[in-house]
């Protein structure tokens, strides 16, 4: 177990490794700069900006010192907001992204798994029919759509929500419904396929056979093999959940990383971009880690393997 | 594949015949789709789609810039039936060229995340060994790379470049197709056939491409019509955020943007385009799942 979390954990860091290099040479080679935007910017002025945050030096100087300050947990300063470091700020946007992705993540799992498991237990009922075509609305229906349709009838029409904002509980209930279902389905699907393959097994039989209830087969003996294959969906739904958030954002006008992400871009703020994409790429890859570690307690098979 | 064949074939050859000299696993299948109530309606409503979006604006008097400001936003009626947005373009004419981007794109990136996940797996898979085991763990690491947000990165930097948005968006989704096809790949290429072709003195190239992978074709079909939905939400989702494609040409995301931002007093803007585009991936999720039970493909993943 211990040789297994090892190689995964350094699996991790070189590919962090890997992604921090390509942001950071990419940032550099592409047009324009952080200080190209601002107007009448003499070349005296541009050239003491620069000096200022130690763009004249060698390409290799800037990466060395750069992984060097993020060794120290330093992120440096940003670019755009001159009396801010990109620590401060992502410090203010991650945890908004973070309790909407948390909240989400709960609403996703509260949907998906009672109707997976409901439609597995009464297989070809209406039950069933009504949890698949659930399942194909939320992957065919995408969150830009069914977001703004709610707003449309809760928030405009009803007036039950506010239509943005991020400020009281009932601000959280749209956002985390929208994001949570999209995600709702695909645990659906996964968890009536896991459990119908288990419930199809010798063991399930005996276990009747041996007058257990309907109860006690369903959460003593199968759901933990019939949640194996949800568990290994967490790390990507999670990784989709965090980008979802980006949409989301935007649509719902939340004070969130995603809309900080996309704006540092347009501005170049080379500093605030590698940032984010370094947080996110973390939070990410360090979450894949827990779904796999996860997985791998909860599968022997899956541990001999790694 | 039959009934593609038929029309075009002469005459002397009854169709009954091509079937026979057909592989009966497609016949199975085709018949087996056939029967499936709902992918036929996927197919079906594609095809409308896909022939209202390419020959639909030829016979509309408006072109998709074509602006109207003294009509500005006005609700569906006789001249325009799905209304004009603010600057008085006629939605319907719109969103026929935006579903042409649309589905161009999701055809398109799909196309190449085919050939890079199909070449990609084939090789990793009929290799194995050390070559299968660093392959693989090259996808294993790429997997967990946020690669959406890189897609934003290049979309911003690089300016909102069509060919760029084909190539950012296959270059994401082959990974999957690799791990599908390698999958397969390893169970076919242990079979006797393929002992014996080698025993021909076939080459490499030749046995991957002409005698395994034509084996694997199903559950490559198969992924490539789930990947297309994949994809084209992939485009909108971009387009959304404000980085798909230039104005004035449109797309189904940046037609669902648009209506978003004034669905207040104009919601027929946002509801066409939503309702399009969901059934679209609607159709080509039945038509995907259709096939996945036509073709008998067992995916790890359900």
């Amino acid at each position: 177990m211990l040789r297994f979390f090892a190689s995964r954990l350094l699996q991790s860091l070189l590919a962090l490794l890997i992604i921090i290099t390509a942001t950071f040479f990419m940032l550099r080679f592409v047009p324009g700069g952080p200080f190209t935007a601002e107007k009448a910017v003499t070349p005296e002025i541009l050239r003491n900006l620069e000096a200022h945050y130690g763009l004249d030096q060698p390409l290799w100087k800037q990466y060395l010192d750069y992984l060097g300050s993020l060794a120290r947990g330093d992120f440096g300063p940003s670019f755009k907001y001159p009396n801010r470091t990109v620590n401060e700020i992502l410090g203010d946007k991650l945890p908004v992204s973070i309790e909407l992705g948390f909240l989400s993540l709960v609403v996703a799992l509260l949907m998906g798994l009672p109707l997976g498991i409901l439609a597995a237990i009464r297989r070809n009922t209406w039950i069933d029919y009504v949890s698949s075509s659930f399942g194909m609305m939320g992957i065919s229906i995408p969150t830009f759509v069914v977001g703004p349709l709610l707003v449309l009838a809760f928030a405009i029409h009803a007036g039950w929500f506010n239509a943005s904002g991020w400020y009281s509980p009932m601000d959280r209930v749209l956002p985390c419904l929208v994001l949570g279902i999209a995600y709702a389905a695909p645990i659906a699907r996964l968890t009536r396929g896991g459990m119908l393959e288990i419930l199809n097994q010798d063991f399930i039989r005996t276990a009747r056979a041996k007058g257990a209830s309907e109860l006690r087969v369903v959460f003593k003996h199968s759901l933990r093999g019939g949640l194996l294959p949800v568990v290994s969906f967490l790390g990507p739904a999670i990784a989709g959940i965090l980008t979802g958030s980006f949409v989301i954002e935007t649509i719902f006008q939340i004070p969130g990383l995603g809309r900080e992400f996309v704006n540092s871009a347009f501005n170049r703020d080379y500093t605030l971009v590698l940032g984010t994409v370094i947080l996110y790429a973390g939070l990410i890859m360090g979450l894949n880690l827990a779904a796999d570690l996860t997985q791998a307690w909860m599968n022997p098979k899956v541990r001999l393997e790694g | 594949m039959a009934t593609l064949a038929a029309p075009a074939a002469s005459p002397p050859t009854p169709p009954a015949d091509q079937i026979e000299h057909g592989s009966s696993l497609w016949h199975d299948a085709w018949l087996r789709l056939r029967k499936n109530r709902v992918a036929v309606f996927g197919a079906v409503t594609l095809v409308i789609v896909a022939v209202a979006c390419f020959l639909g604006p030829l016979f509309s008097p408006y072109g998709y810039e074509d602006q109207n400001l003294d009509l500005g936003a006005s609700s569906p009626s006789l001249q325009h039936p799905l209304g004009t947005d603010t600057l008085g373009r006629d939605l319907l004419v719109r969103l026929l060229y935006g579903g042409r981007v649309s589905l161009g794109v999701g055809l398109a990136a799909t196309f190449v995340a085919l050939t890079i996940g199909v070449v990609y797996g084939a090789v990793a898979g009929y290799f194995g060994n050390k070559t299968d085991a660093v392959m693989m763990r090259i996808v294993d690491i790429m997997y967990s790379l946020p690669f959406t947000i890189f897609v934003i990165l290049l979309m911003v930097f690089f300016g909102r470049n069509i060919i760029l948005l084909f190539v950012a968006i296959g270059a994401v989704e082959w990974l999957t197709m690799a791990r599908i096809v390698r999958g397969q790949v390893m169970a076919v290429k242990r079979m006797e056939f393929i002992e014996a072709a080698r025993a021909l003195g076939f080459g490499k190239r030749r046995l991957i491409f002409r005698h395994i992978l034509p084996n694997v074709l199903g559950p490559i079909i198969v992924y490539t019509t789930l990947t297309i939905p994949g994809v084209m939400l992939l485009e909108a989702f971009l387009s959304f955020l404000g980085l798909g494609v230039q104005p004035p040409m449109s797309s189904w995301g940046v037609l669902i943007k648009d209506g978003a931002e004034k669905m207040e007093e104009f919601p027929w803007l946002l509801v066409f385009p939503g309702t399009v585009f969901s059934l679209t991936l609607f159709s080509l999720n039945f038509l995907g799942d259709g096939l996945r039970d036509a073709l008998d493909v067992r995916s790890s993943k359900d």
